[in-house]
């Protein structure tokens, strides 16, 4: 790091860092926790979920996973209006669910789920966009399980596959609503490239890779005998 | 470029690129296969597998569902029934407008009328339904070149005795801003990218116009193209840029080849290439062509475009007079602002101004299609009223009464025949809840079905929507869903409001897409209480 110190306040609190912090850290720093989906400390931040948007009063709220701080900076991480746009993001995204998570039930620790849960968040309101599991589930895999529904495109795998393995395997593939994650030139997970080292399914939010069990994959390679 | 040049050509070549192209080009290129994937899947220009011998590109859009009624693509599709020669594929707004309804026939611009259709399906198709170059060609004001020979007459005149500071100051005097829609006062944009850090700078123009109504660039491309390369080159000089691109989406093929024609002229004649006009200063330029998008048109997309990625927004800042190409300081600005430069240097900052109605400063391009009796393009006064503009035109089409306009493109608010004399200027339509945007003026007679043509501008946002962040892509779906199903009598109320989930849109997404997506309908619910075809909608509202 280089330069001088950068002085800004965060919901009153004042805090000094150096050039090239994010707010989302310097937040840390203040042992305040803005909630974001698609960053993760090791990664290069993208800013795709927009859960941890900040009023540093512009037209539009900033990323504060992206956002560097500025000298002078006075950020509102909390507010009525905050809450209410990270309510319905978080509504969107939940409407693509499938209905119980894959990663409740193994690694227990569903970001979006949990998140939804401190939003009190208990009804849906939107149309079912997953009703009928229509972005559908990828098993070709022997350890990693794809559920394309339960994917939110935080681009956590992509980033943890790409840049922190260098295995090169995963890509947003498609666009707009019909963007999803893929693999090599969009083959089934199992006959791609991917070497199973398990960062994309450790690095993901929800249910949308998830590990198997290896008495599931010892199941499959005694020929599906018990 | 290289990556999407290459698929490009492959494209154009074999009229696929398939996965054995993209395994080879992985090799050639060094780059994992994921990547190309990645970039395939993302750009309408390719394909998989190749299509069938004759491709239609029906455009989907609302100045097409106006003038061919919204039915107009079952019922081609129902022309052409099932035939395995002819594939029939909905597309966003190709920029032909004035010539609604239009297709493009294996990427050729035509009138895309069931008839057209249907001689096309003959082997009749003619030329006559050719649909490029239709606005006859006239001498226009911003041209301040009487001859060819007299042409990059400003720039010869700056290199031999000029400084760029005199021209910053001069766009300033003029007050030229950002004519693609975002209105960025154009000398300050000229005098950031001059004094940012860096050795290395680009210029770029985006002549990537793509927004329903919107095809002046269109016109000024194919019949001004001396103006946008010499705007560029002095825009160059000003900021110390020695690269520069043009960045033109894939359907204008008539204006590709009047810009490629341009810049070999340019090279031949010396003022492009090294030591311009016997000066020592060296400018090349190359023209890019789309592989397709609106969201392309977006300045941080389309650059994302040329280094071989996504085209996705980036977050900003760092704004691109900083960080714009390859990390560079990047001038970018619309074909327009650039063709303006040539004429506020030739003629002065004060005749530009005094082109203006009293008040206003300048002279505007405006795309004019709807329900008028004679659609195209005009260069008027700034601060010319609507109602003027709609004259030039021949008045409504058919002699009916007006009931609404969109005074900028499909993100400026629909305002009521009332306030037709509202004059075009970026301050006066803002003052009134629109906005001027890029000038693309669409008009809606009296007889129309208002949510129709509200709700199409929203697809049209829905469906060019990159995908990158939750609001938009998440957002613009679920809206559209929502409001289908109430018109289709599956739903008895809105689950959620959608002014509020407008409010997230417009606050928490990446860039001007998503923020202003939902806008054409929820300004035409606030701004038309009477309208009858809202009233479905009003009535279901949570």
């Amino acid at each position: 790091m280089s330069g001088k110190m950068l002085t800004l306040t965060i919901d009153g609190r004042t805090v000094s860092v150096p050039p090239g912090t994010t707010i989302w850290e310097a937040a840390r720093l203040l042992g305040i926790d803005i909630p974001v989906l698609c960053h993760e400390p090791r990664m290069e931040p993208v800013g795709v979920c927009r859960l941890c948007v900040v009023d540093v009063g512009e037209r539009t709220l900033a990323a504060s996973c992206v956002r560097l701080c500025e000298d002078g900076m006075n950020v509102v991480s909390q507010s009525a209006e905050i809450e209410h746009h990270r309510r319905m993001l978080t509504l969107l995204l939940l409407s693509e669910q499938p209905e119980s998570s894959a990663r409740e039930a193994t690694t227990g620790d569903d970001a979006l789920y949990a998140l939804a849960r401190r939003q009190g968040i208990d009804e849906i309101p939107f149309p079912d966009g997953a009703r009928g599991h229509p972005r559908g589930r990828d098993d070709s895999s022997p350890v990693i399980a794809v559920d394309h529904q339960a994917c939110i495109l935080c681009d956590r795998c992509i980033r943890g596959c790409n840049e922190l393995q260098h295995n090169h395997v995963i890509t947003r593939s498609g666009k707009g609503y019909r963007a999803r994650i893929a693999f090599d030139l969009d083959v089934p997970m199992g006959s791609s490239s991917c070497v199973a080292c398990g960062e994309c399914a450790a690095v993901c939010p929800t249910g949308a890779l998830t590990h198997k069990a290896l008495q599931h994959w010892r199941r499959e390679w005694a020929g599906g005998e018990e | 470029m290289r990556l999407l040049k290459a698929m490009l050509a492959l494209q154009e070549a074999k009229g696929a690129v398939t996965d054995a192209d993209l395994q080879r080009l992985a090799r050639d290129e060094g780059v994992p296969l994921h990547r190309l994937q990645g970039l395939r899947s993302f750009y309408p220009a390719f394909r998989e597998q190749p299509g069938p011998p004759v491709q239609i590109q029906l455009c989907r859009d609302v100045v097409c569902r106006l003038a061919a009624g919204q039915d107009h693509c079952q019922r081609v599709r129902a022309a052409v029934g099932d035939r395995a020669d002819v594939e029939v594929r909905e597309v966003s707004c190709i920029g032909l407008c004035d010539q609604a309804p239009a297709m493009l026939l294996n990427g050729q611009p035509r009138r895309g009328r069931l008839e057209d259709v249907r001689a096309c399906l003959g082997g009749t198709g003619s030329d006559s339904a050719c649909v490029a170059g239709t606005t006859p060609a006239r001498r226009w004001p911003t041209d301040p070149y009487a001859s060819p020979q007299a042409r990059y007459g400003s720039l010869r005149r700056l290199l031999a005795a000029g400084r760029p500071e005199e021209v910053i100051a001069s766009l300033k005097q003029a007050a030229l801003r950002g004519l693609g829609g975002a209105a960025f006062p154009t000398g300050l944009k000229w005098e950031l990218t001059r004094h940012a850090a860096g050795a290395e700078k680009y210029v770029v123009c985006n002549a990537d116009e793509s927004e329903p109504g919107t095809f002046k660039d269109r016109l000024l491309l194919e019949q001004l193209p001396h103006l946008v390369v010499e705007g560029m080159l002095i825009g160059a000089w000003v900021i110390g840029a020695r690269r520069g691109i043009i960045y033109l989406r894939h359907e204008y093929v008539h204006a590709a080849q009047a810009l490629r024609q341009e810049i070999e002229r340019a090279y031949a004649t010396g003022a492009l290439g090294q030591g311009i006009f016997g000066s020592d200063f060296g400018f090349d330029l190359e023209l890019f062509i789309s592989p397709g998008g609106y969201i392309l048109g977006e300045e941080t997309a389309l650059l994302e475009a040329l280094e071989d990625r996504r085209g996705e927004p980036r977050n900003k800042p760092p704004f691109p007079t900083n960080a714009g190409l390859h990390g560079r300081p990047t001038l970018i600005n619309n074909v327009e602002t650039f063709a303006a430069v040539p004429a506020i240097c030739w003629h002065g900052p004060d005749w530009w101004a005094s082109q203006g109605k009293p008040g206003y400063k300048g002279l505007k391009f405006v795309s004019v299609s709807g329900d008028v009796a004679r659609p195209g393009v005009h260069c008027v006064p700034w601060g010319s009223t609507v109602r003027e503009v709609l004259e030039l035109c021949g008045g409504v089409a058919g002699g009916r009464k007006l009931k609404a306009f969109s005074p900028g493109g499909a993100s400026t608010p629909f305002l009521p025949a009332s306030m037709l004399d509202t004059p075009l200027d970026f301050d006066a339509l803002k003052a009134v809840g629109s906005a001027l945007g890029t000038g693309a003026m669409v008009f809606v007679a009296e007889h129309r079905n208002l949510l129709d043509v509200v709700l199409a501008q929203v697809r049209f946002f829905r469906n060019e929507s990159c995908g990158k962040c939750v609001p938009c892509r998440l957002g613009s779906q679920k809206a559209v869903a929502m409001v289908e199903q109430v018109l289709a009598g599956a739903r008895e109320a809105l689950p959620v409001d959608l002014g509020e989930l407008h409010e997230t849109m417009a606050r928490t997404s990446i860039c001007g897409l998503g923020q202003v997506a939902l806008l054409p309908l929820i300004d035409a619910l606030r701004r038309f209480p009477r309208e009858p075809s809202l009233q479905s909608l009003r009535r279901v509202r949570s």
